[in-house]
């Protein structure tokens, strides 16, 4: 039973998981970016809720409403002020990964800044409560996070599958210069998906916010993390982001309940360590070489 | 296009290079000068004679780490975001050899240095498997499973950290032999940094950044030479490690692995120039200086982070060549910066 346990509690945080490196793994199909800041705009998203809550007493849940937007907003002008420069250089790819480690430290210090660095978190009423199944038990806060992101996934999903915008994004993701003769307009697909990414990013802050205590340099560890999970999946797809994410939550809990929680991150480690050395290309990636 | 014209500028360049090569051995002559009588120099001049000092030796840190750091990111065009863990492996090999046999730091040096090598030959058999973004995420992954590590390692003190005996001089002239060391370290690294790019080896790690396949048709031996550049890499920066830890008498695994650590190494490459060797030494003396004004003015160390980060996002969009790359790009680099 207490496998059940755990195998249960894996899952619920997977599928938050999930939606966070949705996002990311999106961003390096359409764009070719390995996205250092999203963590970082992750943590932004969570102090907005934060902020919200304490002063407007706004369920983090329905700040989303405002994340959301907010963040798509953030991304599509981030990427028309940052990215076009960049697109002609000879080295697009390695400019891009310094270009977001720098964004990752300036809304790092501006959070700091701002919040300072001790840890906050949101505590709503369903914060510290349970639901309980038989002998199985699920944290409220963390099964509304993860019916969320389920179904913002399955969202992202249908936008993907049947907008003509989507049509345009899978073409792009699967091969760039294709799409763009046979007429899709490439720099708006991509800055259309770093909103979505953004987007996506904000969703999975206000989430975060009432789930786990944060603090500004956390977005370290998370995007280590959220970069193992889409490693493991296979960087630009989101069905192996999805897969990773449920993979390693699982096996993150396990190893947490033989080891103790100070050996839970490793899990995220060694496991990036490991197939970036023996797969690079993922459980389900496209045969992109990184 | 661009990079292959800059390129062939450099070998048309390469046999006319006599006439700067008067201003910039004398450049040579006044920087070692004063890098090594500074201490003798500042003592009359400034009344904060340890804080002067203190920042010596800081910006002769970040000379060695970002020009070591160089041979790697810049001339082999392989950004690491790990070398934290080799600054990490120096300290605490110097610390445990202190607090466990007594040895000084200051003999222990070059030995930090060879702990820091051969780590630096480990994790660069493993991480060089891959490439570009890849890489990139490798070594941050490398950086955490080595925190994680030293966090949960009892022997060396874990979280908690290690303390250091003090080193037992006369208080006022303390940070005299720290600010000697760090200067031999430097010097050393920037060296290690000009004799590699003057190499057929640093000609080999130029053509990898190029293009690593053409490279390998060629008949570079390009895994080993990355290796390579990566294990140099790490030596001066373990040295730097050394000297710092012991400076701070008590070492925290987060004090090494930090990423701002990191981010500072290749800011500071980035700035000044990456692939150049004056580069990473203006970089480095930039960031520190602009970095110390700024903790002086306003006092405040989150918005440091924020500068470190505008600074980067703003060197790669305008001028992503940093500061030797781009006089060099315009036919304005004064001759006595041209080291390569």
């Amino acid at each position: 039973m207490q496998w059940v346990q755990i195998l249960v509690l894996g899952l619920l945080l997977g599928g938050v998981y999930a939606m966070m490196a949705s996002g990311l793994t999106l961003l390096f199909g359409v764009m070719r970016v390995v996205n250092l800041a999203h963590a970082a705009f992750i943590l932004l998203a969570a102090y907005v809720t934060y902020t919200l809550f304490e002063n407007l007493a706004m369920d983090p849940m329905v700040s989303l409403v405002v994340t959301m937007p907010l963040m798509f907003g953030l991304g599509v002008a981030l990427y028309l002020i940052l990215f076009p420069r960049l697109e002609a250089s000879p080295r697009y790819v390695e400019m891009t990964v310094l270009l977001t480690f720098g964004l990752a430290l300036i809304v790092e210090g501006m959070l700091t800044f701002v919040f300072t660095g001790i840890f906050r978190s949101v505590r709503p009423v369903y914060s510290s409560t349970a639901i309980n199944l038989g002998e199985i038990f699920m944290p409220t806060s963390q099964f509304y996070a993860s019916t969320i992101s389920f179904g913002l996934l399955m969202v992202l999903w249908a936008v993907l599958r049947f907008t003509k915008t989507g049509t345009a994004i899978r073409a792009t993701m699967q091969n760039r210069s294709a799409a763009q003769i046979v007429g899709v307009n490439v720099r708006r697909v991509s800055a259309i998906s770093f909103g979505i990414g953004m987007a996506l990013a904000g969703a999975a802050g206000s989430l975060l916010s009432f789930m786990f205590p944060f603090f500004p340099a956390r977005h370290w560890q998370w995007v280590a993390l959220l970069l193992a999970l889409i490693v493991l999946g296979g960087m630009g797809s989101i069905k192996g982001a999805v897969i990773g994410a449920l993979l390693l939550a699982i096996a993150s809990a396990f190893v947490t309940d033989l080891f103790g929680p100070t050996w839970s991150p490793i899990t995220f480690y060694l496991t990036l360590f490991l197939i970036l050395m023996l797969k690079p290309e993922g459980l389900f990636g496209a045969k992109v070489r990184l | 296009m661009a990079v292959v014209e800059r390129r062939g500028d450099l070998v048309e360049e390469a046999p006319g290079r006599q006439p700067g090569s008067r201003s910039r051995r004398v450049a040579l002559i006044l920087s070692l000068a004063l890098v090594l009588l500074f201490p003798a120099i500042a003592y009359p001049v400034f009344d904060s004679y340890a804080y002067v000092l203190q920042m010596g030796m800081l910006i002769l840190m970040w000379i060695a780490m970002s020009s070591s750091w160089n041979i790697i990111g810049g001339f082999a065009g392989y950004i690491s975001l790990g070398h934290g863990l080799f600054y990490a492996v120096g300290g605490y090999s110097a610390g445990l050899a202190l607090a466990h046999w007594g040895i000084s730091p200051f003999l222990f040096l070059p030995f930090a240095g060879l702990a820091a090598m051969a780590a630096g030959f480990v994790a660069g058999l493993i991480t060089l498997r891959t490439r570009g973004p890849a890489f990139i995420v490798a070594t941050i992954a490398m950086l955490f499973l080595g925190l994680l590590t030293f966090d949960n390692w009892e022997f060396i003190g874990g979280t908690s950290g290690l303390d250091l005996p003090l080193f037992q001089f006369p208080i006022e002239f303390l940070k005299v032999p720290f600010y000697y060391a760090m200067a031999v370290t430097a010097i050393g690294a920037v060296y290690l940094s000009y004799r590699v790019a003057h190499s057929k080896f640093g000609l080999g790690l130029r053509a990898i950044s190029q293009d690593e396949t053409k490279a390998e048709v060629a008949g570079i031996n390009t895994r080993w030479y990355k290796v390579w550049a990566f294990a140099l890499s790490a030596i001066f920066i373990g040295m730097a490690g050394s000297i710092y830890g012991y400076s701070l008498t008590h070492l925290r695994p987060l004090t090494f692995f930090a990423i701002a650590v990191a981010a500072r190494m290749v800011l500071a490459a980035i700035i000044g120039g990456r692939g150049t060797v004056a580069g990473p030494v203006i970089g480095a003396i930039l960031i520190i200086g602009v970095n110390e004004v700024a903790v002086r003015q306003m006092g405040e160390s989150a918005i440091n982070i924020v500068f470190t980060g505008l600074i980067l996002v703003v060197t790669l969009l305008f001028f992503p060549e940093g500061i030797v790359g781009s006089l060099r790009k315009s036919r304005r680099l004064p001759a006595f910066l041209d080291w390569d």
